[in-house]
């Protein structure tokens, strides 16, 4: 595995993806580096979680490469128990956070955060419960340890999720939307758990409707529209002064729905 | 008409001796139906359709036949073949009988588990197969409790029907106490009764069990 701190931690070459007669991603490249922080902003239907998915492996993209540190993420090369052995190696380096959060509601939500490395590391359960805790007091949830995913609000869920996709130690962590899926009074408490990983260096993907919040956090914004990068900027370039017409028609569309 | 229970009194031991084999029979039916029930609906869902198919077909002929017309199938056509004990034969039957009738309500649980949850597993790095044993089939399971414990409860009153192959469950030696003592309602009202309590009990069990799943879906 290489470790060398060029490689870039995700890299995309010339990504495709198509549904049928729809071309969903028309050749995207992006670079990301170790510790740095990605916005996806764009039109609904532009193509944000098929890319954000297709780094996953949960779409399969026809044409392009995805790396993760340097390792590829599409083998076609490996068939059958090959290539599953290799995308789950794959995935245990990513953490990936849905928008409806997706929690294994017959587990308590300590269970659902060591679930991964008991299983997939074998960790011992002492160990495994250690790490649990640290994770959930991390969220601020140390006190629903046992709790079961049925009696937490949106904004708990949610926090247990992120817990959940970080008992891995991933390289790098996935956002689609996760806070769209949440009344507003419950956002804040998200974000404020996402920017915490990004003051502790976490490579991250987050793909987002909440302009400031992408502004905010992000160190690096992409702009897409129908299946291609618009443009890609540092957020306060792309948000204040956008090259493009189309990035500047979006964001005053949504900056001005914001207030 | 006078009534006299003191026959019932002096079968006593026989009666709870019934009840023994038909709730050793019933524990037996339930295991075996819903563990195969379990298997049946996975590899129906998830295998390719020469093996699927044949399956499905089983499930099927099960579920539109009389259980007593299978039971006598197998009792008779099994029993020209091989030297079995009727009472494996009964539990076969009916577990095979529950077994279709458990696999279907798998089915459609496990349909009902959303793709979100196939994917969040998928994406913490687990294969098809652990995705399907830790995550989706106990959400299927406790997705299919209420009917499965119905499932149970019907399966219990239809451990009587096993008297036509001579098995020594309640019904079968009550006939035999009526043969000798020649007080069919007393022991009618007696079986009753008992069966009245053994699903009084298992309803018991049902909703102790629907309480502590409830939170778990
Ligand atoms: N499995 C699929 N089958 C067919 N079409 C799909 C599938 N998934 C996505 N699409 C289509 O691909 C396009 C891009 O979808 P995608 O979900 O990536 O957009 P998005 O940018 O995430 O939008 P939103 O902001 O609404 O989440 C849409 O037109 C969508 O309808
Ligand atoms: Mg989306």
């Amino acid at each position: 595995m290489t470790t060398s701190t060029d490689t870039p931690m995700v890299e995309l070459k010339g990504v495709k993806k198509h549904f049928g007669d729809l071309e969903v991603l028309k050749g995207i490249d992006l670079r990301v580096d170790r510790g740095r922080i990605i916005s996806i902003i764009g039109p609904s239907g532009s193509g944000k979680s098929t890319l954000l998915r297709s780094i996953n492996h949960l779409e399969v993209i026809d044409g392009g490469n995805i790396l993760l540190d340097g390792m590829p993420v599409n083998r076609p090369d490996l068939k059958g128990l090959a290539f599953e052995r290799h995308i789950n190696h794959i995935r245990q380096n990513m953490g990936m956070v849905f928008q409806h959060f997706n929690l294994f509601p017959h587990m308590s939500t300590l269970d659902n955060v060591t679930l991964a490395p008991r299983r997939l590391k074998r960790m011992q359960s002492t160990d495994a419960r250690k790490l649990g805790m640290e994770l959930l007091e991390r969220v601020g949830l140390a006190d629903k340890a046992k709790a079961y995913p049925s009696s937490l609000s949106g904004g708990q869920k949610q926090r247990v999720a992120i817990a959940r996709a970080l008992a891995m130690q991933p390289k790098v962590m996935l956002f689609d939307e996760a806070t769209s899926a949440l009344d507003p009074e419950l956002v804040e408490e998200v974000n404020r758990v996402m920017k915490g990983l990004a003051e502790e260096h976490m490579t991250m993907l987050i793909v987002t409707h909440e302009m400031a919040f992408a502004r905010d956090v992000s160190d690096w914004t992409m702009f897409m529209d129908e299946g291609v990068v618009v443009e890609a900027n540092t957020p306060d370039r792309l948000f204040s002064d956008p090259d493009h017409e189309r990035t500047r028609h979006f964001l005053r569309k949504h900056l001005g729905s914001q207030g | 008409m006078e009534f006299d229970f003191s026959p019932v009194i002096e079968y006593f031991p026989t009666l709870v001796q019934g009840v023994g084999v038909t709730l050793l029979i019933g524990l037996a039916v339930a295991v075996m139906s819903i563990v195969g029930g379990q298997i049946v609906a996975v590899i129906s869902l998830y295998t390719r359709r020469v093996v699927s198919w044949p399956l499905r077909f089983f499930i099927w002929l099960f579920m539109t036949t009389p259980l007593l017309l299978q039971l006598y199938f197998l009792y008779f056509g099994l029993g020209e073949l091989i030297l079995i004990p009727a009472i494996v034969v009964g539990i076969l039957g009916l577990g095979f009988h529950y077994m279709a009738y458990n696999a279907d309500i798998f089915v459609a649980t496990i349909r009902s588990v959303s793709d979100g949850q196939y994917e969040a597993s998928r994406s913490l790095g687990f294969g098809h197969i652990r995705t399907l044993i830790y995550i989706i089939l106990p959400q299927a399971f406790y997705r299919a409790l209420p009917q499965l414990s119905n499932n149970m409860i019907i399966m219990v009153k239809d451990i009587s029907v096993l008297s036509a192959i001579g098995i020594g469950e309640l019904v079968y030696v009550s006939q035999y106490a009526i043969s000798v003592t020649f007080r069919p309602f007393e022991f009618y009202i007696t079986i009753a009764v008992i069966y009245y309590l053994i699903n009084l009990m298992m309803e018991a069990g049902q909703s102790w069990i629907e309480r502590r799943a409830a939170y778990r879906r």
